[in-house]
């Protein structure tokens, strides 16, 4: 009952904070790792959708990130369309993508999903790498228009600075969060998780759990496909490296790492593992042999995550 | 035509010959232990490494070099397993499979930044010879590893069926509570395990390294193509496995060779597809684990 008292002057101090935080970092490098973190903050919660959750694996997420972003940078540089709708139309794309692809693989389970899912990832860079008359190959898209103004509510509303990005980012983030919290405490969402706990046991008592998977893998690829859209209306340019398959093990680490099947795990391991490697820069051409030692390390201590080893500890500390 | 065909079914065989010491390793992991070993591709890389330096420092002859790159990476696999896997035996796949991309991502870069990323050959002073039968070339070279690669998966399919530890790793395989009760030591079935799944791994490595080339990054496509392997034959199936690895060598060779060579990496996952569509039990059949 405490921790009820407790949550709405938390949320409204954290609110303060989120608010007020790009008056203090108000270099462009921060602001932009803010802006990326609120852009892994989208993926990784809709990864912890499909992984945390329901119990699945994918390896083939980047490839929705990266249909997000093709289709709606695309439908804006070639056809001039608004961000505003092709943000919906990238993500909407990705969904249905999502919808096929999980219909064929997710009768799959375990390890041999998430390999023919990372392979699915390796055929959608393949194709951007190489279906150049569309995708123009490995130079990528350029000249992705900002997202244009419109009128709100009587307010002007115009991206512009990174400021503007951070705001409009924030709500991305709180929007998913609301959707996914909606899903958390619905039926589809109970029968998720008994999907993970135990799948032949929810089959017996009349899950369709089949479709609570494609549910998860579709509603996860969509909001992927958002971020994706997000992503390249704020970069303004996208190529193919950005979405290969290491891509989507960086997202499924982020998911470990803050820990997987609450809401607020997957928001801290983007933000941490947003802002940790930066400091890695130093280290130059070792940085990567630091990060993947790190992982490892990191897997054999803690591998409920860190704000699931911190709950463990809070929970045995109770009793 | 017909011969250019054929040649291209030879060294498809070849291809999958290869493929087949690599994916055998992964599946005995992957039915020992339980684990997705992602780093299987850095074993290869880092075998291939070692035959390299052997011929150029020691000037070892070839069989020697080969010889020496898969005590060494047995050595070096075992040491892996009983420092980074052992822990994590038994727990959920996602943590083995973060762990060993984890692993694979510090070996691959430590390769880099002391090797760099230049690639170079095995040179094995066998490819002078040349072999030719109704218009088909085959050097000395890629006959002899054929035939090694042909007797190193003869060797392994001998030991697990007929020896005393491989008959305790199959035990182990079906069922590692029984294995245990039966006074099977498992751990150190996952150690000899891990080591014959890393001298393999290191004999296909230095076979690929001799026909093509060796640099810090060829584990990785490797690894995801040897899983799909896995996949199509089915986990712990040795025979399925072999089919599997020669038909994705003759998909990749005739396919990048026929139709087109820059979708060559989406081939394996098209007949991944295809299988999953038309024969959901797996290649050969059977119960999937």
């Amino acid at each position: 009952m405490k921790s009820k008292f407790l949550a709405v002057p938390f949320a409204a101090a954290a609110a303060f904070i989120l608010y007020i935080l790009p008056r203090f970092f108000s270099m462009d490098y921060y602001l932009h790792i803010f802006v990326m973190s609120e852009i892994y903050a989208v993926l990784v919660l809709s990864l912890s959708l499909l992984v945390g959750f329901t119990g699945q694996v994918s390896l083939g997420h980047a490839a929705f990130y990266g249909m997000g972003a093709y289709v709606s940078a695309l439908l804006s540089v070639r056809f001039g369309l608004s961000f505003w709708v092709t943000f919906w139309i990238g993500g909407l794309f990705a969904g249905l993508a999502a919808f096929c692809i999980g219909r064929l693989v997710l009768r799959l389970r375990g390890h041999v999903l998430a390999i023919t899912t990372a392979f699915f990832g390796v055929l959608v860079t393949v194709v951007m790498n190489n279906w150049i008359p569309v995708t123009n190959g490995p130079m990528g898209i350029t000249g992705i228009p900002r997202p244009s103004p419109i009128r709100l509510f009587g307010l002007d509303l115009a991206i512009e600075s990174r400021t503007d990005y951070y705001y409009l980012g924030l709500l991305f983030v709180l929007g998913v969060l609301y959707v996914l919290w909606r899903i958390e405490r619905s039926r589809i969402g109970d029968a998720m998780i008994a999907v993970r706990e135990n799948e032949e046991l929810a089959k017996s008592i009349g899950i369709d759990t089949m479709k609570s998977k494609v549910f998860a893998f579709s509603v996860s690829g969509g909001l992927t496909g958002l971020a994706g859209a997000f992503y390249a209306h704020y970069i303004l340019f996208i190529s193919p490296v950005t979405f290969t398959i290491s891509e989507s093990i960086n997202m499924l680490v982020m998911v470990i790492f803050g820990g997987m099947s609450t809401l607020f795990g997957p928001v801290l391991g983007a933000i941490c593992l947003t802002v940790l490697p930066e400091f890695l820069r130093m280290a130059g051409e070792l940085r990567l042999v630091i990060y993947g030692v790190a992982l490892v390390f990191f897997i054999i201590w803690m591998p409920m995550g860190v704000w699931g080893t911190l709950r463990y500890h809070l929970a045995a500390r109770r009793k | 035509m017909v011969t250019v065909f054929f040649q291209q079914v030879l060294n498809g065989v070849i291809l999958g010959c290869i493929y087949a010491l690599i994916a055998l390793g992964l599946s005995l992991i992957f039915g020992i232990l339980e684990i997705a070993n992602f780093a299987h591709g850095e074993f290869y890389m880092i075998g291939a490494f070692m035959a390299l330096f052997s011929i150029s420092y020691l000037k070892v002859p070839f069989l020697v070099a080969l010889l020496i790159a898969m005590a060494g990476m047995a050595i070096v696999a075992a040491l892996i397993e009983r420092a980074v896997f052992r822990p994590i035996v038994g727990k959920p796949l996602i943590n083995s499979m973060l762990l060993s991309f984890g692993l694979s991502t510090a070996l691959a870069n430590l390769a880099l930044f002391f090797f760099k990323a230049d690639p170079r050959k095995i040179t094995s002073g066998l490819a002078k010879y040349r072999f030719s039968f109704q218009g088909l070339y085959v050097t000395g070279e890629r006959l002899a590893i054929l035939v090694l690669s042909i007797l190193l998966v003869l060797l392994l399919a001998w030991f697990i069926q007929y020896t005393r530890t491989g008959k305790a790793m199959r035990a182990v395989a079906q069922d590692r509570v029984a294995a245990q009760l039966a006074g099977i030591n498992i751990r150190r079935i996952y150690s000899i395990t891990f080591a014959i799944s890393g001298a393999l791994a290191a004999a296909a490595g230095t076979m690929v390294g001799a026909m093509f080339f060796v640099n810090p990054e060829m584990g990785f496509t490797v690894v995801l193509k040897s899983f799909v392997i896995v996949i199509l034959g089915g986990f712990g199936k040795i025979r399925g496995v072999i089919v599997a690895a020669i038909l994705i060598g003759l998909v990749e060779s005739l396919g990048g060779g026929f139709i087109s060579y820059a979708y060559k990496d989406a081939y394996p996952f098209l007949l991944l597809v295809l299988l999953f569509i038309f024969k959901p039990e797996g290649l050969t059949g059977g119960k999937q684990s």
